[in-house]
């Protein structure tokens, strides 16, 4: 779980994959097979770059199957580009950075990128892939007024700037800056990667510089289109993958074009992995993503219907799967998750009342409210116990996990609750036992939730009770997602619920911008969060000095230049945020269940489902699962 | 034929009461004398109309039973702290999904009275479902017309005053009484339910209403005026008929404000249930009125100087107000299930609010059907009221033309 | 005839206009837009949002425009046959609400055949039986689908005909049919799943059939030719299905134009939970993701179904019962 020398000091640090004798022998699917013998396709070894990229595995699996899994809306078959994951850097499984488009990269100083494409890679139409590719999305994409409205992408600015791009030959390119940009990798590593190349000979045809002007002023008028640009983009979504005739360099290629009921994946014949054996990866045929009401979707599940899904099953659905399992041949494994908290409650520093504002921003009283909560309780009547009570921080499995970070504030202790409420002055009760702030009103405090899940609703009727015993009333509003977001960012939410920080198993070299005021999503300081997105324009200056320290030091992290120092960064904002209590985490570790065929193989029984790192299935290589057994 | 001709009608006709015997005079027939009516004769022929609709609907068995029932229910959900053993928030966190208990009367052979068996519960170790089961040495025994001294056993009756009396109750705090079982919090869901009627049944009555008064101005004012103020109501409910409803209802009630109170978006949502409710009151009332409006008396009103306002208020509405209030008992249900449906796609009622339709919203899964079928004992109620509406209504409706 | 005909489709022209302005009060009446709602979700999984591509869908769709501009624009496409774009889909909203026709009128035609059988059988049986014992069985019968919320019944035999017949969870068909072209075992397959949503929708919509065709077979029953009629001593079931029935009948065809938003109502419902390709649902999951043209030139097009209906329904009534007479304004 280090990211080795990534990162080093000045130092001058190239990846690349194992070569791999030319003369090799590939292996390829038999469906792919018969299309060679009809002419169909060139044979694999002129399909596959070189060298291509080698997946370590133990045994060679298996070609050929249909894997089943449901979606629940037709915009979901972006999650293939997820599962997926093919990107020009990845994760591993230990969560390091390695090529994988790439044949290597280098790193000077997280300045100057220089990025190696395999030689010989190809489209899934067979195209050549090259650095005309993202000359193309560099030029006539990321700059073109039309297409970028405001501007290339905020990861290609740093503090502004633009990257001088040098295209050193066919296969080389490089990215240079004068300051560090430290999220360049990490995001292209990043479950939505930012495609920083597009098919340029598809492309072209509908951009106004390329094709001929009759003809796309005709496409224009069929597709109903108000300009180039809009066709432009229609066409263009690598990361939707809605467009089956759009080329693209992940293991399944869509074949329906949406809105369907079912999409067919079907492999890609000029996937850049193989196995140890020279197998062309993926050993699955297809995909067959089938659209249900995420409703029905553990349904189908447990009769079946699915071999691999993740995806709209939680918790609660676990008993109900396990029934089932037998008669239908299935496994339910239970993953780790990487979410700080499973579920964490947001008190609004910007809130528009002065008294209530007052209040939220006295640690003491976060303080009392976090000690007035019984998590072992909400454990155990919400999620069967297999939770573990947290704060909204950092979990185990981080290398910067302390149990302090997990635990401070976090016991139930009342009596100390009640002392720290009386001690900042709210020590007159109502006659229902109820506090009276200074100005006379009652500590009532509603607390908003998006209104999706009844967990929240559930765990806040659970907290409901233990605040009341030391005199806090709180009401449970459920609202919308935007809305919620909207009332949060406009102070008019005094409190919020929602999942605690996205990613918990971070290393020292993960951007710790969760952690700070850098986000307006952050629930607790929004305006403070868009004050950083919008260099100013928006939102308000951190007037809190706990917050400004966090926010010095994710400024000193993102120019620290060794691994050393940012650990000792990250460890005092965790420290401050554990000592703060900006957010009152209640649970975290919580499980994912997966359900797997029995017939599939090659699912990891204990991993991390998660987003980013990890974008769900990604980093475990959905390519080299495969069926054993009858195939479906 | 509104009794001019008694002798005709006294012998004959299907709705004839009972009670009058038959009768013949032997007195000479004289045209020129008035004829006198019995006491007997006077109490029929001088019944009001509501009294004769009265008289129809009893030999409606059906009808006033539904009635009966309705009352009744109408009675728990205004007596919901009562009758229900705990109150709404009160959850028991050691019996999560505790299935519905059986009531006994006989132990090891003996009677004790009404008594519940306690349970004994585990957690099964594979699949984490808590399992529980029947304990027959725990013999709780259910307490009537009591005061609680239990957990959850006090309310504050419509939030007025504190009370702590109930219908029944479990005998102490450690023996729980779960009629209907429990929900994923250890909530009771008989009590659930009880407290659920409340908002159910109300924002029927609560929407009918409103759509009452919408249909009889609108409809009143086409039938009355005609013309264009017809056609122009004419034109506006064929616009709102030909919608579907659930789009509409969906819509608008994603319109209300998400900030405002549970008891605000309450208020909302009856009136949005109102608002698509009317259109077909408001033809049926114009309908009714362009008829009665040709009829003698209406005419005679009208030559006699009555103004418009005394004429459809006291002659016009009067001939049709039974029909009224059969179509308003035949919308209720449907109000009712216009709750439930929104509920179920989200955009109702949320909790912490409990109606029926929030609750069954909780029981939409499939995992429910087959784990805890009991938690989709709210549908019940939801079917038993429905019936009920629509079996008095029927009553009603064929009650309502005393003279047919 | 003639100049009847031309002066509803004359009415028809304002009503539509009226209903196009409350449809697009409506869809634009829920707070944000459908940008809002994409951003939203984005974020709420952790995915950046590229502040470019916000602004340029919210070009290319017209979302900076002003509402009154978005109506016009909205309108005149419609005259000219374009029914807009769907933001979530990314496509002409014709092309959508083509794909699915087939599958609705499937599920809406078996739907209205399935209320009049019943309501047929059951009204007819009941109303020659007035106040028997099996009249108020068959009436609870055709009360009990009205009673029971479409929702949970519809899960409920879904569940059950999987666990009996091994149908397949959701859907209108089996999984490994729906890229398939049509062919025997595929409408098996519908078959297989089509009679769900049938009867649940079906259901609660056979009460309102039943009384209506009660009532008014019972006010025929008690005319005078029926009495004459049986009086010469005509056999019963001449009696009955001469005339009396015939004219009974009237409301299964006037009822076409307000029978068709309900069922259509009922089966997004259902669809919703039984996962059913048709447009009831598309329309649902439009007005949830404010995505204002599909959801907007969805309800005109049911609108204009409605109407059109409506005056079919109306010409028919006319052609069987030669007592109406055509006269300006709705006849029923």
């Amino acid at each position: 779980m280090h990211l080795k020398g990534l990162f080093a000091v000045s130092a001058l640090v190239a990846v690349t994959t194992l070569s791999v004798q030319a003369s090799a022998d590939f292996n390829q699917s038999p469906m792919l097979a018969s299309e060679v013998a009809a002419g169909k396709l060139p044979p694999v070894d002129q399909r596959l770059p070189q060298p291509p990229r080698i997946i370590e595995t133990a045994e060679p699996g298996i070609y050929g199957g249909d894997l089943r899994i449901a979606m629940s809306r037709s915009r979901d078959t972006r999650l293939m580009t997820v599962y997926g994951y093919a990107r020009l850097v990845g994760y591993n499984r230990s969560y390091e950075l390695v090529p994988d488009i790439l044949e290597s990269f280098e790193s000077v100083d997280d300045k100057v990128f220089t990025l190696k494409l395999r030689t010989g890679h190809k489209w899934s139409d067979g195209h050549p892939f090259t650095t005309e590719d993202f000359r193309y999305w560099w030029e006539d994409m990321a700059n073109d007024p039309n297409l970028s409205p405001l501007g290339s992408p905020a990861l290609m600015k740093v503090e502004g700037e633009l990257p001088v791009v040098e295209i050193l030959d066919e296969t080389t390119i490089r990215y240079s800056w004068s300051k560090p940009n430290p999220f360049f990798l990490p995001a292209l590593a990043g479950p939505r990667p930012p495609f920083i190349y597009r098919p340029a000979h598809y492309l072209k045809q509908f951009h106004k510089t390329y094709a001929a002007a009759e003809g796309l002023a005709a496409r224009i008028k069929k597709r109903r289109m108000r300009g180039w640009a809009p066709l432009h983009n229609s066409q263009d979504n690598l990361y939707d993958l809605d467009n089956p005739a759009l080329p693209t360099l992940q293991p399944w290629t869509n074949t329906i074009r949406p809105p369907a009921q079912q999409f067919v994946f079907t492999r890609n014949p000029y996937f850049h992995r193989v196995d140890s054996d020279g197998n062309q990866l993926p050993y699955i045929d297809r995909v067959l993503m089938n659209i249900s009401d995420g409703k029905l979707i553990p349904a189908k599940a447990s009769a079946g219907e699915v071999d691999l899904q993740a995806r709209s099953l939680f918790m609660s659905h676990f008993t109900f799967l396990k029934q089932s399992e037998e008669k239908e041949k299935f496994r339910t494994l239970l993953w780790d998750t990487s979410l700080g908290a499973r579920i964490a409650i947001y008190p609004n520093m910007h809130v528009a009342d002065p008294g209530w504002r007052e209040l939220f921003r006295n640690r003491d009283f976060r303080h009392a409210l976090s000690l007035a909560i019984d998590r072992e309780e909400i454990n155990e009547v919400i999620y069967f116990g297999l939770a573990e009570p947290s704060n909204n921080t950092v979990l185990p499995q981080s290398p910067l996990f302390r149990e302090d970070f997990q635990t401070k504030w976090a016991d139930f202790d009342p009596e100390r609750a009640e002392e720290l409420l009386d001690g900042i002055g709210l020590d007159k009760r109502d006659k229902d036992g109820v506090r009276l702030l200074p100005d006379g009103r009652r500590l009532e405090i509603v607390i908003e939730t998006a209104g999706e899940e009844t967990e929240q609703t559930d765990v806040l009727e659970l907290i409901h009770d233990t605040w009341l015993d030391v005199g806090v009333k709180i009401f449970t509003r459920p609202s919308q997602r935007e809305v919620f977001r909207n009332r949060v960012f406009a102070g008019e939410t005094m409190m919020g619920v929602w999942f605690g920080v996205n990613n918990g198993i971070v290393t020292a070299n993960m951007s710790p911008a969760e952690f700070v005021p850098t986000q307006q999503v952050q629930y607790q300081w929004p305006k403070w969060g868009q004050y950083y997105e919008t260099d100013g324009k928006a939102g308000d200056a951190i007037d809190m000095p706990a917050a400004q320290e966090l926010f010095d030091l994710f400024r000193r992290w993102q120019t620290a230049t060794s691994e050393d120092q940012r650990r000792d960064i990250w460890e005092r904002i965790l420290q401050i945020n554990a000592d703060e209590t900006f957010t009152i985490g209640i649970v975290c570790c919580t499980k994912q269940p997966v359900v797997v065929a029995n017939a599939l193989a090659g699912v990891p029984r204990e991993a991390i489902y998660a987003w980013d790192p990890g974008a769900h299935f990604g980093i475990y290589l959905p390519d080299t699962f495969y069926f054993t057994g009858p195939l479906n | 034929m509104s009794g001019d001709r008694p002798e005709d009608e006294t012998g004959s006709g299907p709705n004839k009461p009972d009670a009058v015997p038959h009768f013949v005079s032997d007195e000479p027939f004289n045209a020129d004398v008035e004829v006198v009516l019995t006491p007997e004769q006077e109490k029929y022929y001088m019944a009001s109309q509501w009294r004769l609709m009265w008289w129809k609907l009893k030999r409606h068995k059906i009808a006033v039973a539904a009635g009966i029932f309705l009352l009744l229910l109408y009675l728990i959900a205004a007596f919901a702290e009562v009758v229900a053993p705990y109150e709404l928030q009160h959850r028991d966190a050691r019996n999560v999904f505790a299935p519905p208990q059986a009531i006994h009367l006989f132990h090891e052979g003996k009677l004790v009275g009404p008594f519940v068996y306690g349970y004994n519960s585990k957690r099964d170790p594979e699949t984490l479902q808590k399992i529980y089961t029947p304990d027959p040495t725990k013999v709780h025994r259910i307490r009537f017309l009591c005061s609680g001294g239990y957990k959850g056993s006090e309310y504050e009756f419509w939030g007025l005053f504190k009370g702590d009396f109930h219908l029944f109750c479990p005998t102490d705090r450690r023996s729980p009484v779960f009629l209907l079982g429990t929900d994923r919090l250890g909530r009771d869901m008989f009590s659930r339910i009880v407290y659920g009627s409340r908002i159910s049944l109300s924002i029927g009555l609560i929407g009918i209403v409103l759509s009452f008064m919408l249909g009889i101005v609108i409809g009143g004012m086409a039938g009355f005026y005609g013309g264009l103020v017809d056609n122009l109501v004419q034109r506006l409910i064929e616009i709102l008929k030909s919608f579907p409803r659930l789009p509409l209802w969906m819509a608008l009630s994603a319109s209300l404000p998400a900030k405002w109170s549970p008891l605000l978006i309450y208020f909302g949502i009856t009136l949005i249930l109102a608002l698509l409710d009317w259109p077909s009151l408001a033809r049926a009332v114009r309908s009714k009125l362009l008829s009665l409006r040709e009829e003698d008396f209406a005419v005679a009103a009208n030559l006699m100087g009555a103004s418009t306002k005394r004429i459809i208020g006291r002659h016009l509405v009067p001939g049709f107000a039974s029909h009224l209030i059969a179509s308003a008992s035949l919308a209720i249900p449907e109000m009712i299930l216009g709750e439930t449906a929104l509920s179920f796609l989200g955009l109702g009622l949320r909790p912490p609010v409990t109606s029926w339709g929030v609750l069954l919203n909780e029981a939409q899964n499939i995992q429910v059907v087959v784990l805890y079928p009991w938690l989709m004992a709210p549908m019940i109620p939801v079917i038993l009221t429905i019936l009920a509406f629509n079996f008095l209504g029927d009553g009603l409706r064929d009650a309502a033309d005393p003279y047919k | 005839m003639f100049r009847y005909i031309v002066h509803r489709l004359l009415l028809m022209i304002p009503t539509l206009l009226a209903v196009s302005a409350i449809v697009f009060v409506i869809i634009q009446l829920p707070p944000g837009d459908y940008l809002e709602t994409l951003i939203a979700e984005m974020q709420s999984r952790g995915e950046a949002v590229d502040q470019n591509q916000i602004e340029a869908l919210r070009r290319a769709y017209g979302l900076d425009k002003s509402p009154v501009e978005q109506y016009f624009s909205w309108l005149f496409g419609l005259l000219q046959g374009d029914f807009g774009w769907s933001f979530e889909h990314n496509r002409p909203v014709s092309e959508l609400i083509g794909q699915r026709i087939l599958l609705t009128f499937v599920v809406t035609f078996s739907t209205i055949a399935f209320i009049w059988i019943v309501s047929f059988v059951i009204g007819t049986y009941v109303a020659t039986r007035q106040y028997s014992v099996s009249d108020h069985v068959a009436t609870l019968i055709g009360y009990l689908g009205l009673a029971t919320p479409n929702f949970l019944l519809a899960l409920v035999l879904m569940y059950l005909a999987n666990q009996w017949f091994d149908t397949s969870i959701g859907g209108i068909m089996d999984d490994e049919y729906r890229n398939q072209p049509w062919s025997l075992d595929k409408m098996l397959s519908v078959l297989e799943h089509l009679w769900i949503p049938v009867i649940v929708i079906g259901t609660s919509g056979t009460a309102g059939m039943i009384r209506r065709l009660r009532a008014n077979l019972l006010d025929e029953l008690h005319k005078q030719y029926v009495v004459t009629g049986r009086a010469k001593g005509l056999h019963p079931r001449k009696l009955l299905w001469k005339y009396p029935l015939r004219m009974a009948l009237n409301p299964f065809i006037a009822d076409i134009g307000s029978i068709l938003p309900e069922v259509i109502s009922g089966s997004a419902v259902v669809a919703v939970v039984l996962n059913l390709d048709i447009t009831g649902r598309m329309l649902l999951d439009a007005l949830r993701a404010q995505d204002m043209y599909l959801a907007g030139s969805f309800l005109m097009f049911l609108a204009l179904l409605v109407v059109i209906g409506t005056l079919l329904s109306d010409l028919a009534l006319a052609a069987l019962d030669p007592r109406i007479r055509l006269s300006g304004g709705t006849t029923r």
